[in-house]
């Protein structure tokens, strides 16, 4: 189980957006045009979504509702860019905290082992995310779909100490 | 067949047919064909020849970087074009010397220019045709050892390599075995000889003015005599470079000065 303090881990506000995320994101973009312009548009139109969220001057904090709104954005924004390959569960608005994180607390942690992920293996991958009943952290797990979570990567996401209400 | 043989390789399937539509309108292209990992790719090559390849650098398990590598030991390797979301990896394609570099998504008028780069390459001009400074390129930012746009230069800062756009090199000086290179932002430290600099970087716009000194003629803005035959050429921000007497009319020559 890899470990992630979101807080630790940003302390001037929030992590960089990745160009590279940005550049692939509109090459992918570009390849629906063709045969699929209405994704095309939407993935577009996500992409805004998500560097708006990003690049805001507004500092502080977020709910973790919201957070999880921008990481079920950038999660779209990856099904996009490999179709069919990702597979995601997130949790239930009802299930979440309601507590505070820094912008990009919990979807730049997700995007570092998604990516990893995704570079060392081929083939379709199953993301499920869960809030750990009591504490203020959450559990990302990566696997294969069909295949036994006990070989899938685990990732623990602290979440604010101070910021304790899990269901 | 006349036109370009291309295979282009990317794990991410609208990124790949993004750029097998763009190659398969260009009019200087026969073939494309597709692969989705490094390993395809390999099988790919090995049934066919294929005079470029236009590979990602992030994929799984075999990564576009250490395939690049890969054909490097081929006995007639394909070019290698970078295609890629990663800014950051130019470096790193020059060292595997691969033929050009693309961010995507590439444009059209970016990809062309690829596509004249990977034709000059498969196709060399004959012995003695002139070259065409900057390739019409557009000031994109591709690399080849011949005739680059973007020289790696040793980074003083931290170590690595940095790269240098060749148009903003003001001038290199002679520093025994290496070149001091002066650009718009600082002085680096090349590891050639002004001799070799000096062979290739000639047909770019650069003329050898002195022993010690190689200068980018699109920086000069005066060509001021001395008495004693010399001469000094002064850049755009003013510096002065010592033109050697024996250099002075060749390069009143090529200033029509």
């Amino acid at each position: 189980m890899e470990d992630f303090a979101a807080a630790d881990r940003a302390p001037s506000g929030q992590p960089p957006v990745s160009v590279h995320f940005v550049n692939n994101v509109l090459a992918a973009a570009a390849g629906y045009i063709e045969d699929d312009p209405d994704e095309a548009r939407d993935v577009l139109a996500l992409l805004s979504q998500f560097l708006s969220y990003r690049l805001r001057a507004a500092p502080g904090t977020v709910t973790v509702e919201g957070e999880m709104e921008h990481v079920a954005t950038y999660l779209r924004l990856e099904q996009a860019r490999f179709p069919d390959r990702i597979v995601v569960e997130l949790p239930g608005a009802a299930d979440l905290p309601d507590a505070s994180v820094p912008r990009a607390a919990i979807q730049a942690p997700l995007a570092e082992a998604l990516d990893r992920r995704l570079g060392q293996r081929a083939g379709p991958c199953r993301l499920t995310l869960r809030v750990r009943p009591g504490r203020p952290e959450l559990d990302l797990e990566l696997g294969t779909p069909g295949e036994v979570p006990a070989g899938a990567e685990h990732v623990r996401i602290v979440l604010a100490a101070q910021a304790v209400d899990a269901a | 067949m006349n036109g370009l043989a291309i295979l282009a390789v990317d794990d991410e399937p609208r990124a790949l047919a993004d750029v097998k539509r763009l190659l398969e309108n260009s009019s200087s292209v026969d073939r494309v064909a597709t692969a989705t990992s490094a390993k395809e790719a390999l099988v790919y090559l090995s049934g066919g020849k294929y005079d470029a390849l236009f590979l990602d650098v992030q994929m799984p398990e075999i990564e576009g970087m250490a395939l690049a590598r890969l054909l490097r030991r081929f006995a007639d390797p394909p070019a290698v074009v970078f295609l890629t979301g990663h800014p950051d990896a130019a470096v790193e394609a020059f060292e595997v010397q691969a033929l050009d570099f693309l961010i995507k998504p590439v444009s059209r008028e970016r990809l062309d220019a690829a596509l004249r780069r990977v034709a000059d390459h498969a196709r060399p001009a004959p012995a003695g045709a002139s070259e065409s400074p900057g390739d019409g390129n557009g000031g994109g930012d591709g690399m080849t050892p011949s005739r680059p746009d973007v020289v790696a230069v040793d980074n003083p800062k931290g170590g690595g390599k940095r790269l240098v756009r060749l148009e903003t090199i003001q001038a290199a000086q002679a520093n025994g075995d290496y070149a001091r290179i002066v650009c718009d932002d600082g002085r680096y430290l090349l590891r050639t000889p002004l001799t070799q600099l000096e062979k290739d970087w000639t047909p770019l716009g650069f003329a050898r003015v002195h022993r010690a000194w190689l200068v980018n003629l699109a920086h000069a803005v005066e060509l001021r005599a001395q008495q004693n035959g010399t001469a000094v050429l002064v850049l755009r921000d003013g510096t002065e470079i010592p033109v050697a007497r024996r250099n002075v009319a060749a390069l009143r020559r090529r200033l029509n000065a």
